[in-house]
């Protein structure tokens, strides 16, 4: 195990140690960076528990839905925020049923924001370039966002 | 196990709110992220989005990592995921024959992290070696290579001094805390190997 290595070893592995960082473009790594900008974030995060593309069995026995719409669930301590994606439109609903406002944050950052009924539904179109993530503040001041979804 | 702001600290340090803490574990490991990303044929297009996905799903994940030292191990299983399933995606739309596209197995995924781990050591104790070792070293390893002579103007050292200091360099280099558990060498980290058999969080 105590295999020191010679100074030519040492060499080549430092070049190899430098070179793999020279391969890394800066457009990788500053995306990297501002990816930390969402840690700052108040919302509780609700994750994901239910995706109809990954859990398949329990969508044949548990719903219905047509095999073409995507069904996600997300859920934290206070909701839980119900998502169908279709073709071209997003529908969703917050429960328990409660009124607010939905954003919809890309890559870019905050592209929409829709009105969310007073029986937690809204409506999202077009659907928002991947990866999104959905924030979801309703009257009662409670906020939550989402995991990123990739569709 | 490392001496200086070893992986776990950092990951401690970003779970509360630290950006440079985050940064460096940014430097230390988006080589390890970039050439697992390499070796799925992916579009720079693609290869933006799997870089942006694993690092955002780093922000959501960094504060219930189980196990923080073992962020390599789980950085690549992540980069992994997010390249296959990029891959599918490309592959819905023109079909390409799995033996083209394998996923990684778990020995060279292990070997990537390894690797990864050990090139951070490297780049760490490099950059704490005093300027002049940098700049001869960094001389020495240009690629084209550069001659003595040149070294011996550019520097102002004589040509029969490049090899005792090239030497010295790389002892101090080999004494760095950073390499001491990677090389072996005089320090006992060497002994306990790499960290292969740590759980993944």
């Amino acid at each position: 195990m105590h295999e020191d290595w010679d100074d030519e070893r040492l060499m080549e592995a430092l070049a190899g140690a430098l070179r793999e960082r020279q391969a890394v473009p800066p457009w990788f790594t500053d995306t990297a960076s501002s990816a930390y900008a969402w840690h700052s974030i108040d919302a509780e995060l609700a994750q994901l528990t239910y995706d109809s593309s990954r859990d398949h069995e329990l969508s044949a026995s548990l719903r219905s839905e047509a095999a073409s719409i995507r069904a996600l669930t997300f859920t934290s301590a206070h909701l839980s925020v119900e998502l169908e994606i279709a073709e071209s439109s997003l529908v969703g609903q917050i429960l328990p049923p409660r009124d607010g406002t939905v954003e919809v944050h890309t890559r870019a950052g905050l592209t929409m924001a829709v009105p969310v009924d007073e029986i937690g539904c809204f409506a999202i179109e077009p659907i928002p370039p991947s990866p999104f993530r959905l924030q979801c503040r309703t009257r009662d001041g409670t906020d939550v966002v989402t995991g990123w979804v990739t569709l | 196990m490392s001496d200086d702001p070893s992986v776990a600290t950092l990951v401690a340090r970003a779970s509360g709110s630290d950006q440079a803490a985050w940064d460096e574990l940014v430097e230390r490991y988006s080589p390890l992220v970039w050439s697992i990303c390499r070796r799925y044929r992916l579009s720079q297009h693609d290869i933006e989005d799997v870089g942006q996905n694993v690092w955002l799903r780093l922000v959501e994940q960094i504060g219930n990592l189980r196990e923080p030292a073992a962020l390599p191990g789980w950085l690549a299983t992540t980069t992994q995921r997010e390249c296959l399933r990029a891959r599918q995606r490309l592959d819905r739309l023109v079909p390409v024959p799995d033996e083209l596209t394998p996923a990684l197995d778990d020995a060279e995924i292990e070997q990537e992290i390894v690797l990864a781990e050990r090139n951070a050591a490297l780049r760490a104790a490099f950059a704490e070696l005093p300027p002049r070792c940098r700049q001869l070293l960094s001389m020495l390893l240009a690629d084209p290579p550069q001659s003595y002579a040149q070294i011996s103007v550019i520097l102002e050292i004589r040509v029969g001094s490049i090899g005792p200091q090239r030497a010295r360099c790389l002892r101090q280099l080999r004494r760095s805390g950073h390499l001491a558990a990677v090389i072996g060498g005089d320090s006992e980290g060497a002994a306990a190997g790499h960290r292969g058999g740590e759980p993944r969080a």
